[in-house]
């Protein structure tokens, strides 16, 4: 064993040490202000000026519950109603409680009926009792006053009450159980389920899956899609932004759960996300690791995030996705990011237009999946920067606060290059056009900076200070100008 | 068993109403959840025969849905080589346990008798339908003609 690796091993006690202090601080950070990119030594966004900014608390069970609950009386000593039918108008009405309390008092009883809740009038006649004896369900006789119904006037015995409770939770359904009746819409409201089901653990189940079934259909609640994680995000507005949960640590977009997609937005990152799924065969084989050097056709692996390559051989700087010289990467006449369609596809026939259309996929599909690969070697990048500051600290070489930057620039870095790789799935799907133009030249722009950081980032003993953090600000600016122009808001 | 006492009853106000499209309602003495029947549809190209069809009813009826199978074959795009059927009264999600089976037979019996291309079972013959009706009656009268069963005289 080398001497560095044995500091390296003598000092990973007190990394940890140091990661967890971190980890709390953040954590404590995180109770009031989330947007990450306020850790950064770089300008300080204002609330205003960032796309990306966004404000949620992370709920427990318990404070989920109460809020549902505060909501739910807030209806109940508006409108003078039950809990129990407070809760149902809230969650058919996605709990938009003043828009509710507005219908309600301008028609209460069209609010009623739209909401599935009571039934008009004239339709309460039809009730089945007395035109054929016994329980329209189990066909049993029982004296009249036994059977049970709502306000549809369909009625059945309790036990077939209780039996249509049991296999409907079995299902998994809670708020959206209806009447029994032949084409019957009226939902079931918890406190009569409740006067019906004894049996004590479906009432727990019921009761939890309801719980779920409420804060699904809540646009501003979200339960935490990490693994594990019961925790609730509360968010101010319902919008397609970025969540980290203080808990799990995992980030997702709050509107629709999946990872962060900006500037795509829910619908498109989904399509674009099946279609790879779908596809996944065609694209493999391009995930090979190595490629040849463009001027002098050595094999080179790819063993670190940046695109900007350089053969170690013959020193040819070229681009690892175009294989082009990296000269134009530099100036206006970047293309690299920007797919080239045929402009007289249209004339062709279908086995050209559909060998275009595969191409076309391709080369978005390829940037999109370079740009995950990158993200997921400069991770490797952070972790020897991190023991590499370790050692030098050991060394007396400055301290941990000095070499701060290092580990900034890498969290930077990673942040650009996550927006980068989710504008590839924006572009596909973008019509041709003006927008379209500018959309692929702030990429293009944003597609440099992100290789010069990280050209920097990987010679960062080399780079100076002043010029390492010149570059993340150019990066950073270059990704904020892409949001505000295309994040949908 | 709710399903016992339920479907007797069904079965008896059934064959009293002696209905015209769905007659020769068979039950096994032992299991009165298994049923048979014969099919007799109005419209053409299906009025040129009478088809044989299995209902089974769970022993969780009328909380669950039955299950329909076509037992003779027929040229229709909602239905299948195996027989099964794509019918919404008995799909798990619109199910009502107050449904009646004679509602289910009639809810059959207007699918037989007018098609709904727009969610084939059959895309081929869905296609067909839309696109050549012609040809697709002449296909399916073929069809009927050669592997339904006889209709009865009355």
């Amino acid at each position: 064993m080398s001497q560095t690796d044995m500091k390296r091993q003598l000092s990973d006690p007190a990394s940890d040490a140091t990661d967890s202090e971190d980890m709390e601080e953040d954590d404590e950070y995180a109770n009031y202000y989330y947007d990450n990119t306020d850790d950064l030594d770089i300008d300080k966004p204002k609330k205003t000026d960032d796309p990306e900014y966004f404000e949620y608390t992370i709920l427990q069970t318990e404070d989920a519950e109460r809020l549902l609950n505060e909501e739910v009386e807030r209806l109940c000593s508006e409108l003078k109603m039950s809990p129990s039918l407070a809760k149902m108008l809230l969650h058919v009405g996605q709990w938009q409680g003043e828009d509710i309390i507005e219908r309600y008092q301008q028609d209460q009883r069209k609010l009623l009926t739209e909401s599935n809740v009571s039934c008009p009038k004239e339709m309460k006649e039809d009730s089945l009792v007395g035109s054929s004896p016994g329980c329209p369900v189990c066909a049993e006789c029982y004296p009249r006053d036994k059977f049970m119904g709502l306000t549809c006037g369909h009625l059945f015995c309790p036990h077939c009450w209780d039996m249509h409770f049991r296999f409907q939770i079995e299902q998994g359904i809670t708020m959206g159980i209806e009447c029994m009746g032949q084409k019957c819409k009226i939902l079931v409201p918890e406190d009569f389920l409740y006067s019906v089901l004894k049996d004590s653990k479906l009432r727990d189940r019921f009761s939890k899956l309801c719980f779920m079934d409420l804060i699904k259909g809540h646009p501003k609640l979200r339960f935490c899609p990490g693994p594990n994680c019961s925790v609730i995000i509360h968010a101010k507005e319902p919008r397609a932004k970025k969540v980290e949960c203080s808990v799990c640590k995992s980030t997702f977009c709050f509107r629709c759960g999946i990872e962060y997609h900006a500037p795509t937005d829910c619908d498109v990152i989904k399509k674009w996300l099946t279609k790879c799924a779908d596809d996944s065969e065609t694209a493999n084989y391009i995930s090979a690791h190595t490629k040849d050097c463009p001027s002098c056709h050595v094999c080179i692996e790819k063993s670190a995030g940046c695109n900007h390559m350089q053969c170690s051989k013959c020193k040819f700087d070229f681009c690892w996705m175009c294989l082009g010289d990296w000269k134009s990467h530099g100036s206006e006449y970047y293309e690299c990011s920007r797919y080239k369609e045929n402009p007289n596809i249209a004339n062709e026939s279908v086995l050209v237009q559909a060998r275009e259309a595969l191409k076309k996929y391709l080369f978005y599909f390829e940037r999109w999946e370079n740009h995950a690969k990158s993200l997921q070697l400069e991770e490797q990048t952070l972790q020897k920067i991190t023991s590499r500051i370790n050692v030098k600290v050991m060394e007396n070489e400055g301290t941990w606060i000095d070499w701060q930057y290092l580990q900034n620039a890498a969290a930077l870095l990673k942040k650009c290059r996550y927006t980068l790789q989710y504008t590839y799935p924006y572009a596909y799907y973008m019509d041709k056009g003006g927008r379209k133009q500018l959309f692929e030249y702030q990429q293009a722009q944003l597609e440099a900076e992100v290789e010069n950081l990280s050209w920097k980032v990987e010679r960062a003993e080399i780079t100076h200070r002043g010029d390492l953090e010149n570059q993340m600000d150019i990066a950073e600016k270059r990704r904020q100008t892409l949001l505000k122009d295309f994040l949908e808001v | 068993m709710a399903a016992t006492k339920r479907l007797a009853r069904e079965l008896d106000d059934l064959r009293k109403s002696a209905l015209k499209v769905f007659r020769d309602i068979n039950v096994d003495e032992s299991n009165i959840l298994n049923w048979h029947g014969l099919l007799v549809p109005e419209n053409a190209p299906y009025n040129k025969g009478a088809f044989r069809i299995e209902i089974q009813f769970p022993a969780e009826y009328p909380f669950k849905p039955p299950k329909v199978t076509f037992k003779t074959k027929i040229y229709h795009p909602n239905i299948d080589e195996k027989g099964q059927v794509c019918l919404p009264i008995i799909s798990a999600e619109n199910w009502k346990p107050a449904t009646k089976t004679d509602q289910v037979v009639n809810s059959l019996i207007s699918l037989i008798n007018d098609p709904e291309p727009e969610h084939p079972l059959r895309a081929e013959l869905a296609e067909e339908y839309t696109k050549d009706k012609k040809k697709f009656m002449k296909n399916a009268e073929e069809f009927t003609k050669k592997h339904s069963e006889k209709r009865p005289s009355d």
